[in-house]
Formats: C-alpha cells, structure tokens, sequence
C-alpha cells in the first residue's frame, strides 16, 4: 500500500481529472445497468404477453376444430350405439379426411391407448399407444385419454412433425366420446411461437446493447471532452506561467540592472564629483600653505591629498564594475573593446576586438543583454578554457546584430551544455537575456575552441531618426 | 605671456566647477571667464564669450560634452576644447579625439596638470593625461576611427540619396562643414564613393529602419 502511494502519486491536474471523471463513469455505469435491466425486464414482460396471447389464439383454434369436428360427425355417434362398429368406422373416415394445413390431422385412441385414426402417420394406426412419452419423459396417449375421461382439455409435448420428421412442441385439445371410450383431438405445432419470441427476445437484446453502446458512446465522447479541455487549459496556463516566467527574468535583469546603473551613476556623478572638488579646495589650500613655508602643514596635507585620490579612484572602480560609462555614453562597441582589453590585460589572454564603425543602433536592452553576455563569455573563458587566444566580433548586418565570442582553448564539456541549469549558470544566463530579446544564442564547442555566437534581431536596431542626435549619457 | 589665456569652465557639478576656478584663478596668465552648467549653454554662448580654451566635462544633463565639442567646432573650428572627465578608460579618449577635441584630462589628477594641458594645447599640441592609470593613450591601435555620431548621422542622410545641400538644410549646418564631414566619413571607413557610402549603411544595418521608406 505504502509503495503503491510512493508509485502512484497524482499531481493537483490528476487529482482535477479523477474528480471530473471518476463520478461521470460511474453515474454513467450505473444508468448503464438500469436502462439495460428495466428495458429487459419491461420487454419479459411484453413477451409473455405475446406468447400467452398467442398460445390462447392457438388453443381457441384447436377447441373450434375439434367442436366443429364433433358436430360433423355428432348426427353418427349420437344415433349410434356404444358397439355400432359400422358407426365408429365411418366416423374414423370422417375423421381421416380431415387433415387441414401442413401438418394438421385429428387423431383417435380409444381409452386402452389403441390407434384408431392417424391420416398423416399411418403407421400408428391399429397399436397400442399406452405409455407413450415424448423424447422428455412426458406422457402423452396416457394423458389423452385421462383428459377425454374428464370431458375435454389440452396437452402440451414434443412430436414429430409429420411433413419434415423433426420433433417439435405441439399442443393438442382431445375431447372424450365416452360412450364409444374413445379420445378425439388434433394439435398444432407451437414452435413459431416459439421462434416468434425468440425473435423478439433478440430485438429486445439487441435494443438494449444498443442502448449501451449508445451510453458507452456518449460516455467516451465525454470522457474525451473532460480530457481534451482539460488539456488545453493544461496547455494553456503552462503558456501562462512560461510567459510570466520570462516576465518575471526580464523583470530580474531589469531591476538588476536599473540598480546597478543607479548606483554606478550615484557614485560617479555624486561622490566622486564631491571628492573630486574637495581635492581642488585642498589643492588650493596646499597653494596657500606652500606660500607661508609651513613644511609640516604641506606634509599632512599631501598625505591627505594622496589618501582622497586612492578614494577616487576605488569609487571608480567600483562604479564601473557595476556598470561601466563606456557602455552609456559611448555604446556597446567600445564597452565591448574596453572589455575585451581590460580582459587581455589582466589575464595576459591575446584577445583581438574587431567591429564595424556604427555604433549607438542597438536599443538600450541589447546593448546590457551583449555587454553583459561579453562579460560573461571571457569570465568563462578565464576560469575555464585555458586558451591562449580569443576573438571578439561585433557588427550589424541585413538581419540584426551579432556578438561572436571565439576562444581556442578545450571546450565546454557536453555535460554541461546539456544541463546548463545546473552546471553553467553563465550558460543559462546568456541564454535568458538572448531569449529576452527574441534573439538567438548558438554555442559550438570542441576540442579546438569554443565559439559563442548572440544574434539580435533587427526589431532590436533602431531607426536611424533615433540616433541622430545619439544618447550621450543625459546626466 | 601678455594677454591671459580665455576659458571657460563647462561642468554640471558645482564643486568640481568652482575648485577647478578657484585653482585656475591663481595663476595669473589665465582668465576664467565663466563657468558653465551645461552643454547647451556653452553652445548658444560660445560666439559671445570667445573663450581660447574650453574646459568640457563628458556627462552633462542636456548636451553631452562630445556632442557639444562637435558641434562647437562645426561653426568654430579654431576652437579648442579640453575634455576634462571622471573616466580613465581609453574608448573615451578616443572617443574625445574623433570628435574633435584637443585634449583629454582626468579630473583627478594634480591640478598642475590642467595648467599644463592648458598650455600644451594652446602651443598648438595635443594634450593626452597621464593619468592615474599611468599612460593613457587612446584605444586606436592601427583599427579604423569611430565614426561619431554627427558623422554618422551625415552618412545616413547620405547614403539615402540626399545632397550635400539637402543635408545641410536638414541638420541646420552649413554646406562646407557637410563637406567636411564627407571628407572624414570617406577616409575613416576608406571608401571614395557615395555609392560605396549607401552600400556600407545598407550592408551594416545601418538603412534598415529606413528602408521600408526608400
């Protein structure tokens, strides 16, 4: 059970599905099971109806056969005594002349079970009958001739049907002429009734496993609709989410970025300009102080001095690690060139920059989403690669934009190209911003080098009105 | 040294402005005339105050400082024009040199510096800091100049068939200087045609935006 749990652990979407679908089969099974009973048992009812109705029909024919008989050979018996043997043979001729239909006839046994009339089977004329069953054990001359004894009555048995020899139920109405003991009656056949409601019972049968095929039918369609829906909402809150996703890392770099530039800007137009201008009033002092030959005084002020411009220059540096001017106030080729340098310099990595001369055409996004995939590129190429050469191209053409980043150095492991959410977050992250930007992001490594390629779309290029009076850093 | 040489400080931070005046101010063959906030006023006040020398900072809130020094110098070309910046690195050296400007010093050098940058570019010279960062020197290394962004915006109107005239109209410039500009686009990308011109912008994404318009 508790692997089972383990095994089978239904997400909130599954859990959704089930309680939509699990009470719509069920109900649906359920009224399955009741149409398919009460219909049959509505049509059981019905057939036997039919089949009563029809046995009676049947039943009331033979009674109206044997009277009529009865009638038409009444003015012989009547006027006959018990032994008038000439009288009961010409009622048997009667008698035998009257065969009707296709298997109609009237037959005789007088109360000993002999024969005495049997047109169609006339073998069986002159035996003794007594004791006849029929294939089922049912007796059949002996009841004859109990039911003549009480008046009259019918009898249902098998026999065989005398125009093809098949053994058939038959039903059959003997009348009694107790004065002669003998026992007179005809049957029919009672199998197309039987066929009859066979038949019925069939379209009853195939009514209803139409009814539920139908049910079944409605049920999958249903079924299918729950699914189908269910999918597309699936489909599209994950659109959803994806879309809100990106919105949200767009959002991330945005922030990021929006306070990096903040601050850098904070530092180098704020802080450094107020150091920068206290250095010129201490300058001016040091002038004032150089004039009256006050040695001691110069001293601590030089020292001073010295200590202000190593401030000034670390809130440079900082400034510009955050976010560097280069990329505001000159645009993202030289950014990019004073990158690359800054990178050759510190690693001692021959590292060339080639550009096409515009500049300033790239709207504000893609030049931080380039910068900061430049920056992120050489990081890796730094830690890395173990190249001793790298290449950095960036140029507009016909299509858009595009950075290439090239290095000869060992490659990036498949590994982590494939799993780039957890080996290279610098992987991930260059991916993120180009993807912000519907642009493209290609990475082909080997053995040789690695070159990554960031292709901005033209959407990202700004019409040349834009740029002609260029940005030149506002504050 | 009879006549003092005539400045003009341009730099949004009032403190930076008035040290660098108050410095300037004492040596005696320098006038300060004013100091100003921004680029725009350096550019409608330029023919008024006729200054020798310009002190221009790079980050200004209206008109940055190398669109100002180009457009200064489109009208006066004698003009000379030192950028006086917070940034050491070497793209805005070159940056301020393409665009016309005599010299480059950073702001937080020893103020003797200024003094001397002043001289050596009123000597005719060309002035390039020092520097904290040792030798700065600008980022050109034997690769084609930027175009700036005066120039570039010329190359565009160009490369979309207009004339010299046209050009002049359009950007309120005179005809000579969008001749000069011509001149500096064609050496600087080494092409001698115009035809040549439309083919670069359009190869380099450049005409883009406006080709729907063509």
């Amino acid at each position: 059970m508790f692997n089972l749990r383990q095994i089978f652990r239904p997400s909130y979407a599954q859990k959704l599905f089930l309680l939509a679908t699990v009470p719509l089969v069920v109900s649906m099974v359920m009224i399955a099971v009741l149409v398919a009973h009460q219909s049959r048992s509505f049509a059981d009812r019905e057939i036997q109806a039919l089949e009563q109705r029809m046995l009676d029909a049947k039943k009331e024919e033979l009674r109206n056969y044997v009277t009529q008989a009865r009638n038409g050979f009444y003015f012989i018996y009547g006027l006959a005594a018990p032994d008038d043997d000439e009288a009961k043979e010409r009622v048997s001729q009667i008698l035998s002349a009257m065969i009707y239909g296709k298997d109609g006839f009237f037959f005789v046994y007088d109360y000993d079970g002999n024969n005495l009339v049997s047109p169609r089977q006339t073998d069986y004329i002159g035996r003794n009958w007594s004791g006849l069953t029929d294939s089922q054990g049912t007796p059949v001359v002996d009841q004859f001739i109990a039911l003549a004894r009480q008046g009259a009555g019918y009898h249902e048995f098998l026999w065989e049907k005398p125009s093809t020899g098949e053994e058939a139920q038959m039903v059959a109405y003997v009348l009694g002429l107790q004065d002669w003991q003998w026992a007179i009656g005809t049957g029919v056949f009672i199998d197309d009734v039987n066929a009859s409601v066979a038949a019925a019972r069939a379209e009853v049968e195939t009514r209803v496993q139409r009814t539920l095929y139908n049910i079944g039918v409605i049920t999958f369609a249903s079924l299918m609709l729950v699914f189908i829906s269910g999918m597309a909402l699936n489909i599209r809150e994950r659109r959803l989410a994806d879309a809100k996703l990106k919105e949200l890392t767009q959002r991330v770099f945005d922030a990021q970025e929006e306070e990096r530039g903040r601050v850098a800007r904070e530092l180098h137009d704020g802080i450094s300009q107020i150091l920068v201008g206290v250095r010129y009033a201490l300058d001016s002092a040091r002038r004032r102080l150089s004039a009256q030959q006050d040695q001691r005084g110069l001293e601590m002020l030089d020292r001073g001095i010295t200590n202000l411009s190593g401030a000034i220059q670390e809130v440079r540096r900082i400034s510009r690690d955050l976010r560097p001017g280069v990329l505001d106030d000159l645009g993202l080729g030289p950014a990019v060139k004073s990158l690359t340098q800054d990178f050759s310099a510190r690693t001692g990595i021959d590292a060339k920059f080639t550009t096409v001369v515009f500049r300033n055409r790239l709207d504000q996004e893609s030049k931080i989403a380039l910068y900061r995939i430049a920056q992120e590129a050489l990081t890796n190429i730094e830690r890395h690669s173990g190249a001793t050469e790298v290449s950095v191209d960036l140029r507009g053409h016909r299509t858009g934009a595009t950075l290439r980043i090239w290095d000869n150095g060992r490659g990036i492991p498949q590994s982590k190209q494939d799993e780039s959410g957890k080996g290279g977050m610098g992987l991930r992250n260059m991916q993120e911003r180009i993807e912000q930007l519907e642009g493209t992001l290609t990475i082909s490594s080997g053995k040789n080098g690695t070159l990554i390629e960031a292709i901005v779309p033209l959407s990202h290029l700004l019409s040349p009105e834009d740029t002609e009076t260029p940005k030149k850093a506002a504050e | 040294m009879t006549t003092p040489v005539k400045i003009v400080i341009v730099d949004d931070h009032p403190m930076v402005a008035e040290g660098i005046q108050a410095i300037l101010e004492s040596y005696d063959d320098i006038e300060v005339l004013c100091a100003l906030k921004t680029g725009r006023e350096i550019v409608e006040q330029v023919d008024r105050l006729n200054p020798d020398v310009i002190l221009m900072d790079l980050n200004m809130p209206d008109i940055g400082g190398l669109t100002a020094t180009e457009m200064i110098l489109e009208s006066r070309p004698d003009t000379r024009i030192l950028i006086l910046s917070m940034h050491d690195s070497p793209e805005y050296i070159s940056s301020a040199l393409s665009h016309g400007a005599k010299g480059y010093v950073l702001k937080d050098v020893p103020t003797d510096e200024i003094k001397n940058a002043i001289d050596t570019v009123m000597r005719g010279d060309r002035y390039l800091c020092t520097g904290a960062q040792g030798s700065l020197q600008p980022a050109d290394d034997g690769q084609r100049e930027q175009l700036t962004g005066r120039e570039q915006t010329v190359l565009l109107q160009l490369a979309q068939g207009k004339s010299n005239k046209e050009v002049a109209i359009a950007l309120d410039i005179s005809v000579r200087t969008v001749e000069t500009h011509r001149k500096n686009i064609k050496r600087k990308l080494g092409i001698s045609s115009t035809a040549g011109l439309t083919r670069y912008a359009m190869e380099h994404g450049v005409l883009q935006g406006t080709s729907a318009r063509l």
